[in-house]
């Protein structure tokens, strides 16, 4: 194995990390917000991609308008399922909850199914497929776009949460909700928020990584990727979820060039397991301390 | 009336019922059904080969006033890939909807974990879409796919034989569908002397694949078997253009030569090469393929043709061809017996099929190369006895 | 008074199943007896002790390999001996497996016990030579004594037996102190622990517990449906055991039963349906979900409620709000 070889196939891996990234920080954004697991975030995914690809080939949008709609559509469908079910349920526990998701990601998986088949479909990427060459080195321009791109959007979710007044309500409200509604916050504007952001980012994952994988219906599998990277990381924390997802991502691609095959598919799991032992709340997670 | 008289008149009335019926065929009608992925992770292929595939077939052939006389009637559960609701679901068709055979089931979990059960209840199991060769050597089991080890075979045999190659590599689905066929490879490659140099496994559902290609490409075979399905076939082919690796021939398999990791791999298919398992289903001019497109053109003209409706659609033309042999006194015994009589008999579709004890129905496969984002043929059918 | 008619009135039923019912529906049957039993044994983790798992496929998979592998390879050990050290093997694989987790809440231990299944099943994958790997294993048919259990009744009855057996031990292990304890620590672990009540010991009894019971379960999974490969035991399979636990109602044993069942008949009810199916499902688990919060039980509960306080007075607060 070369160096290059090495360096191409970790380069790879940071891409689909950063995808598992991207899917980590939709997790925890709502998780944060809402205390709550959003079990159809990839399958909402999924559907705002296939809309997107739909309306793209209908109307025969570039691509960028796609990606306008594909974020239109996540939003649309966040904002109506979290009206329409989850207000409803408020005062529900959290398994009811995530009895809620599973059951949209049943509906939203199935129905992608009759709407437009369970095949796979390509789509078309911003970036080619033919290596650029630094050097010895060849890299793929689709591997640094997925990195580029997501790193951009971490970066305006960081400035959202910093410097932005909805961004300082969403913090405030996965601190301490009560107090957060004394102080006058909309908490459920902020419930609402959360999930079209979770959705939003989201769907800027699904294009840029449905080239890669393929548009089909399965494609909203990758959230477990995603939960285990933001549990890596230490759930609840951002920066935790890029890290996981990054490290996630890296930990995949070299696993079958250093190990037997036996164990490979084993290791992301059993690196999290042994990672949990040592810091139960992950690698940048905040052990809670609850007082009495 | 008394006791006695009509104790008698019911003895009489017994006596005179007709023998048991044969279950699955009444005056009218011929109940076909199976247990099929209609959800998870080959829901696609599943529903194309019943929906789209048989129930085609037996739209034309009730629409042609049915199999001697009687029409068909196909019932289809879901199992989701799953052994056990295989399981649940054959045993529902058996027991309670009182089906005749189980046509075209997928899948070589779903299938072998019903495999006792039909053989006990002496059920017929006819042409599962899969290829391993656990089918074989069951009295009531009718293989479909031209199974793995043939397969294997033919592909071995062309390539080192005519085509002179000596080192070999694959990449395999880590399940039974990519096992069976590393299995298969490395017994051919044994007759010659040969055995594989690098396998790398890719897990289903898989994002990245770059690991396994470039330790294959570190390997430096020649020729690249691939056994994935498509959306991993043609990652694994973009991958290769990534990375720039053009010193290797890539192989595909028969179950994964078809149009759709075309579809998905663009340019980088281009110079594959694979073994067919059918003739092109969107060009191909043979008699029987321009039946079967006209069929879905004139009853499901939404959907394209495709190699999986095809081999549903297959399957129920051989069951068609069988059940017509074994006459109106059609019962599962005499249909197996009509079914191992076929010699020669031309479907318009395939080269004369001819069954025999062995019960398998399909060996063919021939050579295709892709050429400008088609399948052209290099060679004629290949021979796999 | 009016209960112990009904269970009674229920054990009646379920003793002459057999006869009552087509074959299919005995089959049926043991299944949702199967799937009770592990649906008793997840509650018992997390409806109890609050442990989340995601992973019970896997300890349902470790039964049933053992007891077919039991079963294939030592023929002489009675049926239920079989079940049994299938039963105890998972719940050592479960005890090494939670005593690492005690560290661990919430969404950490539910990853966790993801990881595990996934990890046992990949193990199930690699050690072909044990397990014959992706090819799947071919399950014998189980005796007792003499006799092999043939068919689907003398299957039921077995199945029916070990139930009966099972949800009687997981009742008494719920009244009696280790049950309080179990609910003491899902209230507040904290509270609990200031209580004297030793959290860690009984959290990993929980899992081992709960592992056995699983593992019983899956050697009757096993030998009901005759066949065992790794593709019967994904994830997928582990979230439908936190459905049957969460429709049926968390920290209940019958609860446990009913959402085991109303899953289980209405999986098999849907198979028609192709692929509507999904749909339908997750369509009604939300319904169920919004209309019945708390699941069945606190839909029972709360009907029980009213039933009992027809003059329209508000009764006392439940302590046991989930």
């Amino acid at each position: 194995m070369t160096t290059a070889a090495l360096i191409h196939v970790v380069v790879s891996g940071l891409a689909t990390g950063s995808i598992y990234a991207l899917m980590a920080l939709s997790l925890v954004i709502i998780y944060n917000a809402t205390r709550t697991l959003n079990f159809a975030q990839g399958e909402m995914l999924m559907v705002s991609t296939f809309v997107a690809w739909s309306a793209q080939r209908l109307l025969g949008l570039p691509l960028l308008a796609a990606l306008l709609v594909a974020v239109l559509a996540a939003a649309l469908l966040a904002l109506v399922f979290e009206r329409l079910v989850i207000r409803r349920a408020i005062g529900a526990t959290h398994w009811d909850v995530l009895i809620l998701t599973l059951g949209l990601s049943l509906i939203l998986r199935a129905g992608s199914g009759i709407v437009w088949s369970h095949d796979e479909f390509p789509f078309p990427s911003f970036f080619s497929n033919r290596p650029i060459a630094l050097g010895p080195v060849r890299v793929a321009p689709a591997s640094l776009g997925i990195i580029g791109a997501s790193v951009v959007l971490m970066l305006a979710l960081a400035v959202l949460f910093r410097w932005t007044r909805l961004g300082r309500a969403m913090r405030a409200v996965a601190q301490n909700q009560r107090a957060a509604r004394l102080m006058g916050i909309s908490v459920e504007r902020v419930y609402a928020s959360a999930w079209v952001l979770a959705a939003v980012v989201g769907a800027v994952a699904g294009v840029l990584v449905a080239p890669v994988i393929f548009l089909s219906s399965k494609m909203g599998l990758v959230v477990i990727n995603g939960f285990t990277a933001a549990v890596l990381g230490g759930f609840g924390s951002m920066p935790g979820a890029v890290v996981g997802g990054m490290l996630l991502g890296v930990l995949e691609n070299l696993a079958p060039l250093y190990l037997p095959t036996e164990i490979r598919y084993s290791v992301p799991f059993l690196v999290l397991i042994a990672i949990l032992l040592v810091r139960p709340a992950g690698l940048l997670g905040r052990v809670e301390r609850r007082k009495v | 009336m008394p006791f006695v008289i009509r104790c008698l008149i019911a003895v009489a009335l017994l006596a005179a019922a007709p023998a048991a019926a044969q279950q699955g065929v009444s005056d009218t009608e011929i109940v076909l059904g199976g247990s099929n992925s209609f959800s998870g992770p080959l829901a696609f292929t599943g529903e194309q080969a019943t929906k789209f595939g048989v129930d085609l077939y037996v739209r034309v052939v009730n629409d042609a006033g049915g199999i001697n006389g009687r029409k068909i009637r196909t019932v289809f559960y879901d199992d989701g890939y799953r052994p056990q609701d295989a399981v649940a679901n054959t045993r529902k068709l058996v027991e309670q909807d009182g089906i005749f055979a189980v046509i075209a089931p997928q899948g070589t979990p779903p299938v072998v974990a019903t495999l006792d059960y039909l053989g006990q209840n002496k059920v017929p199991l006819l042409f599962p879409f899969q290829g391993s060769p656990i089918v074989r050597g069951h009295r009531y089991v009718f293989s479909g796919m031209t199974l793995y080890d043939r397969q294997s075979k033919m592909m071995i045999d062309y390539l080192v034989g005519p085509r002179k190659y000596k080192t070999f590599a694959a990449i395999y689905q880590d399940d039974e569908y990519g096992k069976a066929f590393l299995t298969a490879f490395e017994k051919d490659l044994a007759r010659h002397n040969l055995k594989l140099t690098a396998t790398e496994p890719v897990k289903r559902g898989a994002t990245d694949v770059s690991a396994q290609v470039a330790k294959l490409q570190a390997a430096k075979p020649q020729v690249t078997f691939l056994v994935l399905t498509p959306g991993a076939g043609a990652q694994t082919l973009k991958e290769r253009q990534k990375i720039g690796w053009t010193d290797t021939l890539m192989v595909s398999s028969g179950p994964l030569t078809d149009e759709r990791y075309l579809a998905l791999a663009g340019d980088a298919a281009e110079g594959v090469e694979g073994l067919s398992l059918w003739p092109d289903p969107v060009t191909s001019d043979l008699a029987g393929m321009k039946a079967y497109r006209e069929a879905m053109q004139k009853y499901f003209p939404k959907n394209e043709p495709n190699r999986y409706s095809l081999s549903g659609y297959f399957a129920a033309m051989l069951f068609t061809e069988g059940a017509k042999r074994a006459g109106r006194g059609l019962t599962r015994e005499n249909l197996i017996t009509s079914l191992e009589g076929i010699k020669g008999w031309d479907s318009g579709i395939l080269p004369p099929i001819t069954i025999g004890s062995d019960h398998e129905t399909q060996r063919q496969g021939f050579w295709v190369k892709v050429d400008k984002g088609r399948f052209q043929q290099l060679t004629e059918w290949l021979k796999s006895d | 008074m009016r209960v112990r008619a009904a269970l009674a009135g229920l054990m009646l039923i379920l003793l002459v199943w057999p006869w009552m019912a087509p074959r299919y529906f005995v089959f049926l049957a043991s299944l949702v007896l199967v799937n009770a039993v592990v649906a008793i044994g997840l509650n018992l983790l997390s409806g109890y002790t609050n442990q989340l798992s995601f992973g019970h496929a896997g300890f349902l998979a470790i039964g049933a390999y053992t007891a077919a592998l039991l079963t294939l390879h030592a023929p002489a050990i009675p049926v239920v001996a079989t079940l049994m050290l299938a039963g105890l093997v998972t719940a050592i694989v479960g005890l090494a497996f939670g005593v690492p987790c005690l560290r661990l809440s919430g969404l950490y231990l539910a990853m966790a016990t993801l990881a595990f299944g996934f990890v046992i099943v990949e193990a199930i994958l690699n050690l072909g030579a044990l397990t014959r790997g992706a090819d799947g294993l071919s399950v014998p048919v189980a005796r007792l004594g003499a006799w092999p259990l043939a068919s689907d009744t003398a299957r039921y009855y077995l199945a029916l037996a070990v139930t009966v057996v099972l949800v009687a031990g997981a009742m008494n292990l719920t009244r009696s102190r280790v049950g309080r304890a179990f609910l003491a620590i899902r209230e507040s672990e904290i509270a609990a622990q200031a209580s004297g009540v030793p959290v860690a010991l009984y959290k990993t009894l929980a899992f081992g517990v709960s592992a056995f019971y699983t593992g019983v379960a899956g050697g009757l999974f096993a030998f009901l449906v005759g066949f065992l490969s790794p593709d019967a035991f994904d994830v997928f399979l582990s979230v439908d055991f936190v459905v049957m636990i969460i429709l049926g109602g968390l920290g209940s044993v019958p609860g446990s039963i009913v959402g085991a069942a109303v899953v289980t008949v209405l999986n098999d009810a849907l198979a028609a349906f192709q692929n509507y199916r999904p749909l339908i499902f997750g369509a009604i688990l939300i319904a169920c979900m919004l209309f019945m919060p708390g699941g069945i039980t606190g839909a029972v509960r709360a009907l029980a409620r009213r039933v009992t306080a027809p003059s329209g007075g508000r009764s006392c607060p439940s302590s046991s709000a989930a």
